[in-house]
């Protein structure tokens, strides 16, 4: 893998995607490692058995420390990886970020769905959101437009008078009325 | 003999009209949901299963196989009409289905497709029921010894299957292992690593995990590319013109292709963590490999078409082997297929043949419908498919995003639950984009508590650990499980020598 960097470090522009990647590799399974370290020491208050060998903490323990074994196992090798990679090369985080904004615009859009829900229900929050992010991805004017609009209500109504009437599910009727 | 009893029993559950229509209406969920890029079967079939809540326990996985056995086939559609796979396991159609329609026999491509799938799935369902009983049979004996070994070796194949790293393919069995430790203890009931969140004393819920990592975090990763999202240009005008029986005479005039085909699908199904994306390739590789005019693959010939369809569907019968007779999913699919049937109660393992009887039998039955059922609908509305794979991705990620919320409210009708759903979704997103894979984690949350549960038995019936080296299937197994991440780690070595060797 290293080859793609130099390939993308030579083409200028580029920016080290494998640097970037190396880097969020070894933040990410340090975080984890220290979090199943904890978990690891947490584990060990749980009760053993007077039946068993093993108590309820033995095989979370089991996992945990050979979780832990892999993070540093990964780190390792991200740091190797890291050290190989283009140094000239930006990390290129915004620029990564950037590139996705839709998807993270999507995902956010349904945080905000998700928060809203409890309040003005499923019915509504889902012909808001549909509509919203039919928009976001480029339903701006004219046919595509309309098509969004009867897509969001028809979803939205129609899931939700499908599953309160036909497999009796019951979803948020919203607390607002 | 109650096997007779067990099989009327399940031929009169299945042939209600309830049934029926709910595996009809699951198979055209599956065949259209396949059929659109970006929208994969996994998927259907995740958001498939909180509508069989209510039902009956056969009624619900017939429901789920008829979405499975439609999305083995629904692929082709836009492999053929676009030249883009529809799922991952239609890739290898691209390679012939689509120059086919190019050159102007679109119907035929898809015919050929329609009935090398319908082979497919109906050489698998009998290999399952001809594999799965005696399976079981001899799964029963295992000692809790050997099912843990069994269950080591499942995680390494599955680690060493999927993903770029070996490592990293480890590390995610691992934490899904550790993500089902969460909740109950399965021995003692006490409540571990719940930090007081009364969401999690039942433990992680496990359908907030799958309709999270694969529907939210996938369908995040199709709308990365503003450029691909009014999709559905069809390069492919004018109308389909096709003869079913003379398609099907020329499929069945490969009966070696067909049945190579469909073993290799049955063979890589059964094997855990591997499915349809990798038995379409195989498939296809080995029947180009055979053939004496291996040079006119890709061009659009017959033989690639029906290696590539007739190896993906035979992945749904393979995949169902191992979950039957030894309780381990052979594919994410099977994990959501069992985590059907333990919601309905039903404790999936080797004694599920002989416990329910009934709902074994019905499920093979399932399979043999559900195939006819594909195969009548998919030649009835092929001339409507243009149209199905013409809808933006703009209108279907909003679209199936509500249908993940409606999945994870059904179970428990808990805002926390939704809230989890997006965490699970936005970590997933990240992982996959970091190359985390995700199937070994919902593997590993699926096989934690049977991977623990055996591990405790084995030391409570005898505290002397090294029994898992001395017992020979143990022993065996575990051999296995090292040699299995061996060959990966010297296959990637080899990969990376021979690319700094190009460079």
């Amino acid at each position: 893998m290293s080859d793609q960097s130099e390939a993308a470090s030579h083409s200028g522009r580029e920016v080290s995607s494998e640097r970037g990647r190396a880097l969020a590799n070894v933040m990410f399974n340090a975080a984890l490692a220290v979090f199943f370290v904890t978990l690891f020491i947490q584990a060990g208050e749980l009760p053993s058995s007077m039946w068993e060998p093993l108590g309820a903490g033995s095989f979370p323990r089991l996992v945990l420390g050979a979780l832990v074994v892999f993070n540093l196992a990964i780190m390792a090798q991200s740091t190797a990886a890291f050290r190989r990679a283009d140094r000239t090369a930006s990390v290129g985080v915004g620029r990564w970020f950037l590139q996705r904004r839709l998807a993270f615009a999507t995902l956010a859009a349904f945080a905000l769905y998700a928060l809203l829900m409890p309040w003005i229900g499923f019915a509504l929050a889902s012909l808001v959101f549909l509509l919203a992010v039919q928009v976001i991805l480029g339903a701006r004017r004219g046919r595509r437009l309309l098509v969004a609009v009867i897509v969001a209500v028809v979803c939205s109504l129609g899931l939700y008078a499908l599953f309160s009437h036909v497999f009796l599910i019951s979803l948020p009727p919203g607390r607002l009325w | 003999m109650p096997m007779t009893d067990a099989l009327l029993s399940s031929v009169e559950q299945l042939f209600s009209l309830a049934t029926l229509v709910s595996m009809m209406i699951g198979v055209v969920a599956g065949v259209i949901a396949a059929a659109i890029p970006g929208f994969t079967v996994t998927m259907a079939i995740v958001l498939t299963l909180p509508v069989t809540f209510s039902m009956p326990p056969l009624q619900g996985v017939a429901t789920m196989l008829a979405v499975y056995v439609g999305g083995c086939s629904g692929g082709l559609i836009s492999a053929a009409l676009l030249g883009i796979p529809g799922t991952p396991s239609s890739v290898a159609t691209t390679f012939d289905a689509y120059p086919m329609a190019r050159n102007g026999e679109p119907g035929r491509a898809l015919g050929l497709g329609i009935w090398a799938s319908f082979f497919g799935a109906l050489v698998s369902a009998i290999v399952l029921i001809i594999a799965a009983p005696p399976l079981a049979l001899i799964a029963v004996k295992l000692g809790p010894w050997e099912y843990f070994s069994l269950i080591l070796f499942a995680i390494t194949v599955v680690a060493s299957l999927v993903g770029k790293s070996i490592l990293k393919g480890l590390m995610m069995s691992l934490l899904g292992l550790f993500i089902a430790t969460v909740g109950q203890d399965p021995m003692m009931g006490v409540p571990r690593f719940t930090f007081g969140v009364d969401v999690l004393a039942a433990g992680f819920p496990f359908l907030v995990v799958l309709i999270g990592i694969f529907a939210v975090s996938q369908l995040a990763g199709e709308v990365e590319n503003p450029a691909e999202l009014h999709q559905g240009q069809a390069l492919i005008r004018g109308t389909l013109h096709f003869q079913p029986l003379a398609v099907m005479r020329e499929v069945l005039s490969r009966p070696l292709n067909l049945l190579r085909s469909s073993m290799v699908g049955v063979v890589i199904g059964a094997v855990p963590g591997a499915g349809g994306s990798i038995a379409n390739l195989i498939a296809y590789d080995q029947a180009k490999r055979a053939s004496k005019t291996p040079e006119r693959f890709g061009t659009g010939i017959a033989d690639g078409v029906v290696a590539s369809e007739s190896g993906n569907s035979a992945t749904a019968g393979g995949g169902l082997i191992p979950m039957i007779a030894l309780g381990i999913p052979g594919s994410a699919v099977d994990a959501v297929l069992m985590a059907a049937l333990m919601v309905q109660g039903i404790s999936v393992g080797p004694r599920l043949i002989m416990d329910n009887a009934d709902l074994v039998y019905g499920m093979f039955l399932a399979m043999f419908l559900a195939a006819v059922m594909v195969l009548v609908f998919c030649l009835l509305s092929m001339r409507w498919f243009l149209r199905i794979t013409a809808i933006p991705k703009s209108i279907i990620v909003p679209v199936v995003l509500v249908c993940c919320a409606v999945g994870a409210l059904a179970l428990n009708n808990r805002i926390t639950d939704l809230y989890l759903l997006i965490g699970v979704g936005l970590v997933g997103y990240l992982l996959a984009k970091l190359d985390y894979p995700l199937a070994p984690l919902v593997l590993g949350v699926i096989l934690g508590p049977i991977a623990e549960t055996n591990l405790r038995r084995a030391l409570m019936a005898d505290e002397d650990w090294t029994l898992f080296f001395t017992r020979p299937i143990s022993a065996g197994l575990l051999v296995l499980a090292v040699l299995s991440v061996a060959f990966t780690v010297r296959r990637i070595l080899r990969q990376r020598k021979r690319m700094a060797a190009q460079a």
